[in-house]
């Protein structure tokens, strides 16, 4: 203990000190330590505004150390307001922490508790707890926080493996297992039906209290994990450094890693176990921590707990400003999530993330010597399937072939849904393998650019600004919130000749804030909620034969189209150099790119909702089948896209027949472990 | 908290608290439909996509071939009794379309919360929608007229006029009884989870209640169009001598931690042991619902005032 300590007062990394010994602003972190008085102060003046709302100050000193059970006002500041204080104090610092501990072990500036997933991940397990086998709960909470929070995280490790856990790899793939997570989450809303949903309340982080007894849940759990961090603050230093480097010291580097990441992981699932996801105060107090100064390792995990800590301080009183002492309606945790996206926005041109290595070249996967076999095999597999799913399916006396004159009003409904789904998921396919050709990243999807969300935004804003809006009008304000989203993507990008980190990392926010907005929409409970939930979830339920024929018509004229950017598609994977060296305009090639995708994804949007996992899926599979090229990988992940989603529609309306399960639900359910099973370690 | 009295035999007590021929004609509708059939050659084949509706229908004496989530019904809407024969199709959002048109209706009731489906299934059937939920909040006024518009369309104007009167009659029956006990508020509240609840205001059917009963409601605050605000449980501290009616369904893991909350055990209906339980009754309902709610807030308040 006396030699950790000894190490604990060394600078870890003396040079950078010794190069300018005298002066205060760089041996200590004067601008983060700044920035926290300033929020404190801030927060402290709202805390004493909202407080003298509540009770008379002459009744603080009562209120505080003895309530009079008899005084109502004393019993809330005593067992509501003040709990609910030390509980936003709390869970702050913890995120700050973790989200200071995940960045460090990761090797990763944008590592937080949000964008790698652990936060989804608790809240699904114990939202599924709840719903499904509430006995899990009385084994406590805490238990069941963490092992969704575990196994978001080896999802998140799993997916990005092969890219050496890069930091856009492991955002990428953190923002796949949130929007998995969180679709499964919507599902069981929708499915359920229930009037009451109060997991909206809790998850969308609501921080209040009626007694101490969160603070005493919280307290010796978040103390035990820092307390393992503290003792870890040579160790997680040296992990920073590179591996050789780390290795030559004689670290046992795995061992750390993993003890590094078990507590980080720890402290997000007890936050979430007691008040649900708090966004991103996690990414945003590691991140200011270092821009204000805090450059060792130990300085950062001073720093940005007591950021954290302030940081959530403020805005949960500014949240008890706006809406009085009920702060509940509008969940801390949401908001801060509101604000979170711009400044992830505000961050990434001033992040030096590193270029990444062009992937999809170096894989070492088996070539077909008859790519024209393996398309007519896939070809045939989806004509038997798009029969079998207009044809086979239950009724009220079982399973059953239609015949006569029953087969004319059955068709009428699933020929539309049955052509859309497949329509929708060639699209998808497509704009998918373009993504990840344009981006040289295996986890980039459609739905990662940001479309979706705009869409989704659009649809959203329908849905409560005006009356009555109909399915037209709804798709038109779709429509416009997906090229809406694009442009600010492009704007963001344009400047980086639409580099695919910056555009990525700019669907990421623009995701996250979209997150955020349907979890405050959600939490106050309006039913016009559920429309938005049920529709997010993709299902091809409202599909007549009229959109069914535009949605084939778009996607016809855009695979029309296709064929001129296979050069491109294949050359793009070889890096910025490689192409630019071919004589093709490297910021013109990704900007057609781009609009192609975005017009493939909002037409496919429109029909099956923003979360398929198709995108993501179809292009891997095809390369799986020994489609390298991109014309025949293109035309593969088609078809194969095409066959998913026609399959998952078909799953979706026999599967708990007369009750249907949404297309895009489906796909994702299937999507998830197929995509784990596709991007397995080689 | 000794508050489950309230639940035995709720089903026989509301009988003694109102007069007979109120209870009589409530009690009676449902079978007067199954006695005589009408004089059409077939019923109508109805399919309804909304609990309310279906209520009515049923207490009309009319059973409808198919409802959306009929799972939903025991827990909250639980009288009158579905007959088992009554189909599901499906969720109220995405109800199954292909099994709809193999039930051959001859209409389909819907809500305007539903217009986004509605020229889906005007495919299958003629849709007729009925609002009562609007936001000119009058749920009250507006399931009158519906109940005479649902008892034209399947021919039982007399029902009709008869639940309206039966439903009027158990509310003067119970503002006669309640008038000793109608001088302290009362709040309706749902739990969410427990720290937070859907209280019942303006707007909502059973707010229309309270006015007819003569009992005032505790939550004077604005509501939804659908009559509830959403509030942690210190928002209902504003009143010192209201009583707390709360409806069952509870959300999983709500009871056992209110009893231990300080917040919960200062509240003045706490301190005064005001709270009473009452069994499910659909919020979003009709006549059917309002007539039972009044029944079973009566024989709660009743208790709960025997109790001392």
């Amino acid at each position: 203990m006396a030699e950790q300590q000894a190490i604990l007062s060394n600078d870890a990394s003396p040079v950078r000190v010794r190069t300018s010994p005298h002066r205060i602003a760089d041996r200590y972190p004067v601008g983060a330590i700044l920035l926290c008085l300033v929020l404190a102060c801030a927060a402290g003046a709202a805390t004493l505004s909202n407080m003298s709302v509540q009770l008379p100050p002459a009744l603080w000193p009562a209120a505080i150390t003895n309530p009079d059970i008899e005084d109502m006002r004393q019993v809330l500041v005593h067992y509501a307001f003040l709990p609910r204080l030390a509980v936003s104090l709390l869970c702050g610092a913890a995120l700050g922490l973790a989200g200071t501990v995940l960045q460090q072990v990761l090797r990763n500036p944008l590592a937080s508790p949000e964008t790698v997933g652990v936060s989804a991940g608790a809240y699904l397990a114990l939202a599924l707890a709840t719903l499904l086998a509430p006995s899990l709960l009385a084994f406590g909470r805490e238990w069941v926080a963490l092992a969704g929070a575990f196994t978001a995280l080896s999802a998140v490790l799993a997916l990005s493996w092969h890219k050496g856990l890069s930091p856009l790899s492991v955002v990428l793939a953190g923002l796949v297992v949130s929007l998995y997570a969180g679709a499964i989450g919507a599902a069981l809303v929708v499915l359920r039906h229930e009037w009451l949903a109060s997991l909206f309340i809790w998850g969308a982080g609501s921080l209040g209290q009626q007694d101490w007894s969160t603070t005493l849940w919280l307290l010796p759990r978040l103390g035990g994990a820092a307390l393992l961090i503290g003792l870890m603050v040579r160790p997680l230093t040296l992990l920073g450094l590179d591996d050789e480097g780390a290795r030559s010291l004689g670290v046992p580097l795995g061992a750390y890693r993993f003890a590094g990441l078990a507590a980080a992981v720890a402290l997000i699932a007890f936050v979430v176990a007691a008040v649900g996801v708090i966004g991103f105060v996690g990414l945003a107090a590691a991140t200011l921590a270092r821009i204000g100064g805090a450059r060792r390792l130990g300085q950062q995990l001073l720093t940005a707990p007591l950021i954290g800590a302030a940081l959530l301080w403020a805005a949960d009183q500014a949240v008890q400003v706006a809406t009085g002492p009920q702060g509940d309606l509008l969940p801390t945790g949401a908001m801060t999530a509101l604000l979170g996206a711009p400044l992830l926005l505000w961050l990434l041109p001033r992040l030096a993330l590193g270029a990444e290595a062009p992937a999809l070249t170096v894989e070492h996967l088996p070539r077909s010597a008859r790519p024209g076999l393996v398309l007519a095999a896939i070809a045939g597999l989806l004509l038997l399937l798009f029969g079998l799913a207009l044809l086979y399916a239950p009724g009220p006396d079982g399973w059953a072939f239609p015949s006569g004159d029953q087969l004319q009003p059955l068709l009428s409904w699933r020929l539309p849904r049955v052509f859309a789904a497949l329509a929708a998921g060639a699209m998808l396919a497509l704009a998918g393998l373009m993504m990840q050709r344009l981006t040289g990243n295996p986890m980039a999807s459609p739905e990662v650019l940001g479309i979706s969300a705009g869409a989704a935004l659009g649809m959203m804003v329908a849905l409560f600004a005006l009356n009555d809006a109909g399915r037209p009008v709804q798709t038109v304000a779709a429509t416009i919130g997906a090229f809406a989203a694009l442009l600010v993507t492009l704007a963001i990008g344009r400047r980086a000749a639409y580099a695919p980190e910056r555009l990525l990392l700019a669907g990421v926010a623009l995701t996250a804030l979209f997150d955020a907005l349907i979890l405050v929409l959600t939490a106050t409970g309006d039913p016009r909620a559920m429309l938005l939930l049920n529709w997010l979830t993709g299902s091809t339920h409202g599909v007549d034969a009229g959109s069914a024929l535009l949605t084939g018509t778009i996607a016809f004229a855009l695979f029309l189209a296709a064929p001129l950017f296979m050069r491109w598609l294949d050359m793009l994977p070889l890096g910025a150099v490689a192409v630019q060296n071919l004589g093709i305009n490297l910021g013109a090639a990704r900007l057609l790119v781009l609009l192609m995708v975005a017009a493939l994804t909002a037409a496919s949007t429109l029909v099956v909702g923003p979360l398929t996992f198709i995108g993501l899926m179809a292009p891997h599979l095809a390369r799986r089948l020994g489609l390298s090229r991109a014309l025949p990988q293109a035309i593969g992940a088609v078809l194969a896209g095409a066959l998913i989603m026609v399959c998952a529609d078909w799953i979706g309306r026999t599967a708990i027949f007369p009750r249907q399960i949404p297309a895009g639900l489906v796909a994702t359910l299937i999507g998830g472990p197929v995509l784990m099973w596709l991007l397995r370690r080689r | 908290m000794n508050t489950d009295q309230s639940l035995s035999g709720e089903a026989n007590r509301p009988r003694g608290l109102i007069t007979r021929r109120g209870a009589l004609a409530l009690f009676i509708l449902p079978l007067a439909g199954m006695v005589t059939p009408p004089a059409k050659a077939r019923p109508l084949r109805i399919v309804c996509l909304d609990d309310g509706l279906a209520e009515t229908l049923l207490t009309l004496g009319v059973t409808p071939v198919a409802v959306a989530d009929r799972g939903v019904w025991e827990k909250w809407v639980v009288e009158p009794a579905l007959p088992p024969e009554v189909a599901d199709i499906g969720t109220i959002l995405e109800p199954n379309l292909e099994f709809l048109q193999q039930l051959r209706p001859d209409v389909i009731l819907s809500i305007p919360y539903l217009d986004g489906i509605k020229p889906l299934l005007e495919r299958v059937a003629p849709v007729t929608t009925i609002g009562i939920y609007t936001p000119d909040g009058q749920p009250y006024q507006r399931a009158i007229e519906a109940t005479r518009q649902l008892a034209a369309l399947v021919g039982r104007e007399s029902e009709g006029v008869a639940l309206i009167a039966a439903t009027e009659a158990c509310f003067s029956d119970v503002r006669q009884q309640l008038a000793p006990l109608s001088a302290r508020p009362v709040y309706v509240v749902n739990f969410l989870d427990p720290r937070n609840v859907r209280v019942y205001g303006e707007k909502s059917l059973f707010q229309a209640v309270f006015d007819r009963i003569g009992i005032r409601n505790a939550w004077t605050g604005e509501t939804n169009y659908w009559g509830f605000a959403t509030v942690g449980i210190d928002g209902l501290a504003t009143s010192d001598d209201a009583r707390l009616a709360y409806l069952e369904p509870l959300p999983e893991g709500a009871t056992g931690t209110l009893t231990e909350s300080p917040v919960w055990n200062a509240m003045p209906f706490v301190r005064n042991r005001s709270i009473m339980r009452l069994p499910a009754v659909l919020m979003f309902g009709m006549l059917p619902s309002a007539s039972r709610f009044a029944r079973l807030l009566t024989a709660a308040l009743m208790a709960e005032n025997a109790r001392g």
